[in-house]
């Protein structure tokens, strides 16, 4: 096979491990689906290289190989789009689709998977926090407020990220005035455990995910990106930390 | 071995888990089965904590069995392609713990705290049980897939 048939291939391959990276898998997930869909769209063998920010593969066919690389983007959590695009690389396997098939239902995947609409979202996170206020033996009166401020805190996150804002200065923010929100109201209501009401408003911004992720990889051989999205969760979590601690003396409600 | 607070637990950790589940966008049908992913690590997490393992070796096990049941579940081609165990393990995630250990940090770096040296330990403290646990919850969820490519080498 000539280098110019492989080249659609190759990028095909990478794309598909690009949106599974985007969407929040591990990097042996990524690893095994780029070679299913490689040799499923006629890759004798396959080569991947897996960056924080990119990917680089090499594909061989009769004797030929070519090297190509893709940048990866803004790394979030889709489950659903990581569920359906793990069953396109199982159909591209089983050989049911050609390779001009294949792009398009990658396309239209990674354009029309569908999500919950930020409402639905922000009210699941504002309920999981509440929950998150009791297993952190918080008491009743810090739950709404903590509903309160993790949801409007979600919705408001969902909103400057749509403006490109810069995600770490997005965390300090949200963190913020989720626990300015969730602090006064608990004080309000005379809450007797304040400090876990403000820090449970804003558990959401814990990038639990990427540090299981960040583990996962270490483990199963990929230090380096393991060690990318460790730090990536460190940096968070200080950004996280400073809303937290701006709070209070921005409002003197006294530590 | 009390119950109550098993259940309690377990409950709220599979509520936290199923509404981390529709921010990471899983499908309606399979929030459930994160609700249920949630309430089994809270629940084994409990019961080893009465049982009077540490908090850190409970969330090893709690993190394991939960793992070791979705690997279990795979021949469920819907469970097996979204990594429920994970979303299960985000209530166990010591965001808490993070953020105190952080905060402390701050306090004793402004050089304004009565308490330097209990803050400073505070913090410390905190610090180290965050990694320890953070590692207990990556190690326990990725050892059952290890010891699967294990058995699957011939």
């Amino acid at each position: 096979m000539p280098d110019s048939s492989l080249e659609p291939l190759a990028i095909l391959a990478l794309d598909a491990g690009r949106i599974l990276m985007e969407a929040g898998a591990s990097a042996s997930s990524i690893e095994e689906l780029v070679e299913k869909v490689a040799l499923g769209l006629g890759a004798e063998s396959t080569e991947l290289r897996i960056g924080y920010a990119s990917l680089a593969l090499t594909v061989f066919q009769d004797g030929h190989g070519i090297t190509r690389m893709r940048r990866v983007g803004h790394i979030g959590v889709n489950m659903r789009l990581a569920q359906e695009v793990s069953r396109f690389a199982g159909r591209v396997a089983a050989r049911e689709i050609s390779i001009d098939k294949a792009r398009t239902e990658l396309d239209r995947l990674a354009a029309a998977t569908p999500r919950y609409p930020p409402w639905i979202a922000a009210i699941a996170v504002g309920i999981a926090c509440a929950a998150f206020g009791q297993l952190l033996d918080g008491d009743w009166y810090g739950a709404g407020p903590i509903f309160i401020a993790s949801t409007a805190g979600q919705y408001f996150r969902h909103t400057l990220l749509a403006h490109r804002v810069n995600v770490y200065l997005c965390v300090t923010v949200i963190s913020l005035f989720s626990c300015v929100i969730g602090g006064l109201g608990a004080l309000w209501l005379g809450s007797q455990a304040i400090t876990t009401a403000t820090i449970a408003s804003v558990l959401f911004l814990v990038p639990g995910v990427p540090a299981v992720n960040a583990q996962t990889d270490i483990l199963e051989g990929h230090p380096t990106l393991g060690n990318a999205r460790a730090v990536n969760v460190l940096m968070t979590l200080i950004f996280m930390a400073a809303g937290i601690w701006v709070a209070p003396m921005l409002l003197n409600f006294g530590r | 071995m009390e119950l109550l607070p098993v259940l309690e637990k377990a409950l709220f950790g599979g509520i936290a888990a199923a509404g981390f589940g529709v921010l990471f966008n899983v499908t309606p049908r399979l929030l459930i089965w994160c609700g249920a992913a949630g309430a089994l690590t809270l629940a084994v997490r409990t019961l080893c904590q009465q049982l009077g393992v540490n908090f850190e070796g409970a969330s090893f096990a709690a993190a394991f069995a939960v793992s070791a049941a979705w690997h279990l579940l795979q021949s469920r081609k819907d469970i097996s392609s979204v990594a429920l165990h994970v979303v299960g393990c985000i209530p166990m995630v010591p965001g808490s713990f993070a953020a105190r250990a952080i905060l402390g940090l701050f306090a004793v770096s402004t050089g304004r705290t009565e308490n330097s040296p209990q803050t400073l330990v505070a913090a410390l403290e905190y610090t180290l049980r965050l990694i320890f646990t953070v590692g207990a919850i990556g190690t326990g969820l990725a050892i059952p897939g290890l010891l699967k490519r294990v058995r699957r080498t011939p």
